[in-house]
């Protein structure tokens, strides 16, 4: 896996559209995007917030940007985190990226088999961020179909 | 009819299609009666601005419920609504073709907006992906 197109894409959000209905229950909007950040396919599920696509847009595109999952950076800003990881420094990135950094957990970059970032994933719309049932295990559940044999 | 992801997927699939016979590289954005989106592929290797475009295409279709050429219509001063084709007002008015409301009998249901290839093409995409609804 060197490039994503759009066809790993769709099957990667068909992945997540399923997980997403018959294991989470909820509907939500999942989007992929390649290693420039640009979209490649966005999908939202009937029932699913109208603002739940740009949101999982803005968490892929912040995934691939700092190549670590969207929850790790929301760590940043728990202020339990506070004078320790980055700590009041990673408060001055809000609102930055001309407003497509987001720092809510759900985005998951995409890696080929060196490691190397080739595209992002992102999904709105469950109301929980971590845990089990949460963005970001929609998330890992279509990054997961991209493996399959 | 209400749109939904399964008849978004199907019409996604169907211009996609006609873009290949076509020969050009595209995206295919669909929103629903209120402009917001509901599904978009970008063809691989389709220019990066066409995502946007082609959302901003639909978009104005489905609010406008007319084909986002037929916005420029509000250019001329014996129209009501002089001025709605102002691309100053609104991130995300266009009145370039390639955009296309979608009808179910007299009602709009959705929104179809295809960019990357000429204006002719672009809108053959949109028509082939509204014709793939009651397919």
């Amino acid at each position: 896996m060197k490039e994503l197109t759009l066809e790993m894409a769709i099957k990667a959000l068909e992945a997540a559209e399923r997980w997403a209905r018959d294991v989470a229950g909820i509907p939500c909007s999942t989007a992929i995007v390649d290693k420039a950040g640009a979209v490649i396919a966005v999908h939202r599920m009937d029932g699913a917030a109208m603002a739940t696509t740009d949101i999982a847009i803005e968490k892929a595109w912040s995934a691939v940007a700092f190549k670590i999952p969207t929850l790790m950076m929301s760590r940043w800003l728990d202020p339990r985190n506070v004078g320790e990881l980055l700590g009041d420094h990673a408060l001055g990135m809000v609102g930055r990226g001309k407003g497509r950094l987001c720092f809510i957990p759900g985005g998951i970059p995409i890696t080929d088999d060196d490691g190397e970032v080739i595209g992002g994933i992102g999904n709105s719309g469950i109301p929980s961020g971590v845990g089990d049932i949460s963005d970001t295990s929609v998330s890992q559940a279509g990054i997961s179909a991209l493996y399959d044999a | 009819m209400r749109m939904s992801l399964e008849i978004a997927k199907k019409m996604l699939l169907a211009g996609r299609e006609e873009a290949q016979s076509l020969g050009i590289l595209c995206s295919i954005t669909i929103v629903d009666e209120n402009g917001w989106l509901v599904a978009l592929h970008r063809m691989d290797g389709a220019p990066i601005p066409t995502v946007d475009i082609a959302r901003d295409k639909a978009w104005t279709a489905a609010a406008f419920k007319l084909p986002s050429s037929d916005v420029s219509r509000f250019g001329t001063p014996e129209m009501s609504g002089l001025g709605l084709n102002a691309q100053n007002w609104n991130d995300r008015l266009t009145t370039i073709p390639g955009g296309l409301p979608v009808e179910d009998g007299d009602e709009v249901i959705a929104g179809v907006g295809v960019c990357g290839g000429t204006p002719q093409q672009d809108v053959a995409v949109c028509q082939a992906a509204i014709a793939a609804i009651h397919s």
